[in-house]
């Protein structure tokens, strides 16, 4: 692959030929394409090193040329370009692989950088995966109190085993079709010590698959005794992390509200654990902190070869030894070996968690919504095999069972799991986990964070029995919870870089704007017309505001009220009102002010286009809205229908009487107007906005309706809306706040926890109504 | 008074009705003291048509078996589908795939002109059913089951999860991996993986769950290396008549 090669995908051609130009004299092989299609025509029969392509093109957008060429051409790295950074666009195309995201206006050195850092990052990183195999990250050295061990040879192993086998049940693990399971051991010989995982665990000794709880007897005296099976057992091979399994079991069915049926049966169980050696490839037991255990057992075995070291965990398994076994105190060199081999099979695992399972709880918190789970879970077979073969599930079902005579029954326990279908269905028919995507994530949530929180102990043991036999290959918990803090890391980058594009030594310093025109819309309203004096276009989407400064007077949050498309300057229209805005009303002509912005989310194009726009402004709400209106006007075929109302409280306090008229006449806009109280010359309608909605014929599902006005209008006109069936995302609104800062930080503009400057001003009533102060 | 228990059959091997009662004498005898039985073509001659819980065997696969059925639905009860046949339509259901003209002329030849026949159907399309006794054939457990549930009052308890669950309680090692297919993870339970316990795989013959990822399932099947055709064939065994439906 030539790397130096860089391929640039804009539709504007002065981007496209200015980055071409730049880069050419950086000494790269640079291909121009103004078309996705164009683009993708060239992907397939050459190879560039870096893409850097604008994220809104005509046809195919960035993100669906990001998406092929992934496909295509994986190697290829991706930069996206855009003059409307959104977090979830940067997300997607992060997703899809783009390694980073300017935003327009692109600074040549900028993206020199860029590309020459990425182009040395591919370098770099093909050397190293060609020369160093890449190896499990090192295992953390444990330090811990060492208990009694001792050397048993493999013939007291057995006798000990054999004698106990005479006296209760032991079970241990056998080969059956290729695997293991965990069964009745005989003799010694079919007992496997160094299998890798079994098919389930040895839990269902402590939770049988279906156990009696209850007898009782019907009739005229029912009768209820409860049943307890109390079968002295040993098991036998144990691996650590079913151990740590069943001290979670413990937790569960011992420390709040015992359990009578568990009890009986872990008191009559004998633990012999045996060391995991040779993991099974889907297993993560490392990064769950349950490869090793110190504790849980009555005995732990390490097979160090020739003999076993045997480890003492309990008074039980101690007078175990003593009666049946002969052992003695091991070398130094067995002591070695023992760690040697524990060490050695830390080398073995395949997968990790990519973050500390300490952080597992919060980053599923902050996960809820994540489109993961219903993605993921499309392929759901919700045939349970996930929590059967689980040894950390333990949920069970209870039912009644009578005899043929009607008289004699039993009322017995059942595993049961939270990936069955009906698991969380009430008699009267609703299902309060009816779909797959909340099933699963239930079930992921469950181990991740509802079992640690409840019982301090990790809720997924990392064995990987659910990752084996899960058909539609979709239940490890590791690759869910690796997935999710991927997008999680991929969202924080995205925040980032968005939010790093302005550096922060010139947080507070505003850039030089010159005043071009001015123009009086009324006797207490002016529209300022400003060119940054650096000549670079601002840089704003519609919605957005600047802060405009005087300095020695102050600073005011002012919404920019002409959209992008527009030209190389920027106009502000100011009503005077407060000392910076009368301040500005006396400028002259060619006199500089300050401006600091654009700040803020601005209207969510992305969500407008394709719909149908119902635009209501009232009053000085036109500010705001006509950058958007102009937007849509210039990009008119990006949307259905365009519907404008404007409400002003006289015909003498109509503003952009020139626009009015032209939109009244444009058959592109739907154009209706009112004033609260009219005047004699006055002929068009009288009365406040919301009288102008109820005469609208719209359609609710394709209708985004965006309002600015004054805050009194914003209840009136919700409730007009509603009638019209608009849902609560469907209505957009952009709020007046103090904005004193516009980066987040002084702390005026706060509704509740969010940040009008940052996070708004333009919200959804959907948003606002989670923020109870917003009071609309 | 003891309630009033008939069998009948439609087209089927019957051979859900003869393992039906196929209990050990005791057994016989207790339910002999809760319930009476008056209508068994393959166990007794006398006929009553007075009787409250139906079990229907067989599916429905001529006109003629049509107002047979809506006369026990008029005089029964309860109506329960016994076996795969009467639940989910079965094996019969093979020749829904060729026209009703061919399927004739296959199994009658030259006296094809001699029968007729509808494409077949579990009786749930012919009459209002209240329980299913699944299986080919069911086992005795369930149906007594089902009696027992009846006579006390309350819904049978009759499994809405897949065979993986029983087959997972019962410790096998997956189908799957052992290099063979399988329609558990679709197929309704409460067979406790008998076929599978055996050696086998799952035919099916309990019929789906009731909301079956039968799309992820064929994917499966073709991961470990079916075609197309031969989920289909899979499929099609006991299960025509829901992958017609659908």
């Amino acid at each position: 692959m030539v790397t130096d090669s860089v391929l640039i995908v804009d539709d504007e051609p002065i981007v496209r030929e200015s980055i071409r130009d730049w880069l050419k004299d950086a000494g790269y092989q640079v291909t121009t394409a103004e078309s996705g299609e164009e683009a993708l025509r060239m992907i397939e029969t050459q190879d560039f090193g870096v893409m850097v392509v604008d994220i809104r093109l005509p046809g195919k957008t960035g993100i669906e040329v990001l998406r092929e060429v992934k496909a295509q051409r994986p190697q290829t790295k991706s930069i996206i370009i855009t003059a409307y950074p959104s977090v979830d666009t940067t997300v997607e195309a992060m997703r899809l692989g783009a390694i980073d995201y300017l935003i327009k206006p692109i600074a040549p050195d900028d993206l020199e950088r860029l590309i020459r850092e990425t182009i040395d990052s591919v370098r770099r990183k093909s050397m190293v995966t060609t020369e160093v195999e890449i190896l499990p990250k090192p295992p953390v050295v444990e330090v811990v109190e060492v208990k009694k061990a001792f050397v048993i040879t493999k013939e007291s192993l057995k006798s000990m085993i054999e004698s106990l086998s005479r006296e209760i049940e032991v079970v241990g693990v056998k080969s059956r079709h290729g695997k293991y399971v965990y069964d009745k051991i005989t003799n010694f010989e079919e007992l496997c010590l160094d299998y890798d995982i079994t098919v389930t665990p040895p839990t269902k000794y402590l939770l049988p698959a279906k156990e009696t709880l209850l007898k009782f007897k019907l009739g005229d005296k029912t009768k209820v005794e409860p049943v307890t099976d109390a079968t002295p057992r040993a098991i036998i091979g144990l691996h650590p992390y079913d151990i740590k399994a069943i001290e979670l079991l413990d937790e569960a069915f011992i420390t709040t509200n015992p359990d009578p049926n568990y009890i009986a049966r872990r008191r009559n169980t004998i633990i012999i654990g045996g060391d995991s050696l040779n993991p099974s490839l889907k297993s993560f037991t490392p990064s769950m902190g349950t490869h090793l255990t110190e504790t849980g057992f009555d005995l732990m075995l390490t097979d160090i070869g020739f003999d076993y070291m045997v480890t003492v965990g309990s008074e039980k398994g101690a007078e175990l030894l003593a009666k049946y076994a002969e052992v003695r105190e091991p070398t130094g060199d067995e002591i070695a070996k023992q760690k040697a081999v524990r060490d050695e099979a830390q080398t073995k695992y395949k997968t990790l968690l990519d973050i500390p399972k300490e952080r597992l709880p919060k980053l599923l918190e902050e996960n809820y919504d994540n489109p993961y789970w219903e993605s993921r879970s499309k392929t759901c077979l919700s045939c349970g095999s996930c929590v059967m073969v689980c040894p950390t599930c333990f949920c069970f079902d209870i039912q009644d069972e009578v005899s043929l005579n009607l008289k004699d029954g039993e009322r017995f326990r059942q595993w049961d799991g939270c990936m069955l279908v009906d698991f969380a269905k009430v008699a009267t028919g609703e299902n309060f986990r009816h779909d797959k995507a909340s099933r699963f994530r239930h079930r992921m949530f469950r181990k991740g964070k509802y079992i640690v929180e409840k019982y301090g102990r990790v809720g997924c043991v990392g064995c990987g029995r659910c990752a084996t036999a899960c058909l539609a290959d979709i239940a490890s918990p590791l690759e869910a919870f690796n997935a999710i803090a991927e997008s999680s890391r991929i969202k924080e980058a995205a925040i980032r870089i968005i939010r790093e594009t302005r550096p922060e030594t010139e947080l507070y310093v505003p850039r030089l704007a010159e005043l071009v025109t001015v123009r009086e819309l009324t006797t207490r309203e002016k529209v300022f017309e400003f060119g940054l004096r650096d000549g670079k276009p601002l840089g704003h989407r519609p919605g957005q505001f600047v802060e405009v400064s005087i300095m020695g007077i102050g600073e005011a949050p002012i919404s920019i009220s002409s959209s992008p498309s527009r030209d190389g300057t920027f106009q502000l229209a100011v009503r005077n009102v407060g000392n910076v805005t009368n301040a500005l009303h006396k400028l002259q002509k060619r006199t500089l002010v300050g401006v600091r912005g654009p700040f803020g989310n601005g209207f969510p194009l992305e969500t407008l286009e394709g719909r149908d726009l119902l635009l209501i402004a009232g009053g000085i709400g036109l500010f705001p809205l006509r950058s958007l209106i102009q937007y849509a006007l210039d990009h008119r075929s990006s949307f259905d229908r365009v519907i404008l109302l404007f409400g002003a409280r006289s015909p003498t306090e109509r503003l952009f009487l020139d626009e009015l008229a032209l939109w009244s006449e444009s058959p592109e806009i739907e154009f209706h107007e009112t004033v609260d109280r009219g005047d004699e010359n006055w002929k068009g309608n009288v009365g406040v906005i919301t009288t102008l909605i109820p005469k609208l014929e719209i359609d609710p599902k394709k209708t985004m309706a965006v309002v600015v006005g004054p805050p009194i209008m914003y209840r009136f006109v919700i409730g007009q809306l509603k009638k019209k069936d608009l849902t609560d995302e469907n209505i957009v609104m952009s709020l007046e706040r103090r904005m004193k800062c516009g980066v987040g930080k002084c702390g005026h503009c706060q509704i509740n926890g969010v940040y009008v400057c940052q996070e708004g001003p333009v919200f959804t009533l959907a948003q606002l109504r989670n923020l109870r102060e917003s009071v609309q | 008074m003891k309630p009033k228990v008939a069998f009948f059959d439609f087209t089927s091997c019957e051979g859900c009705q003869l393992d039906a009662l196929n209990l050990e004498a005791e057994e016989l005898i207790d339910l002999l003291n809760t319930v009476g039985i008056v209508n068994f073509r393959e166990v007794m001659t006398e006929r009553e048509d007075n009787y409250d819980i139906a079990f229907i065997e067989g599916s429905i696969s001529r006109e003629s078996e049509i107002p047979r059925l809506q006369k026990i639905r008029s005089q029964a009860k309860i109506v329960v589908a016994l076996g795969a046949c009467a639940c989910i339509g079965g094996v019969n259901c093979l020749k829904n795939h060729l026209s009703m003209e061919e399927a004739l002329e296959i199994v009658y030849g030259n006296d094809a002109k001699y029968y007729d026949t509808i494409p077949a159907r579990p009786i749930n399309a012919v009459v209002t059913t209240d329980y299913y006794v699944r299986g080919c054939p069911p086992t005795t457990t369930e149906l007594l089951g089902v009696i027992k549930a009846l006579l006390l009052g309350k819904k049978p308890d009759i499994p809405n999860y897949p065979v993986c669950v029983e087959c997972k309680m019962a410790d096998n090692v997956c189908v799957f991996e052992r290099g063979m297919t399988c329609l558990g993870p679709v197929i309704r339970a409460g067979c406790n993986a008998i076929c599978i316990n055996n050696g086998r795989h799952c035919w099916g013959c309990r019929g789906l769950v009731d909301d079956p990822n039968v799309d992820s399932e064929k994917d499966i099947l073709q991961k470990y290396g079916l075609t197309v055709a031969q989920v289909v064939e899979k499929f099609k065994i006991y299960n025509t008549y829901a992958e017609v439906a659908k």
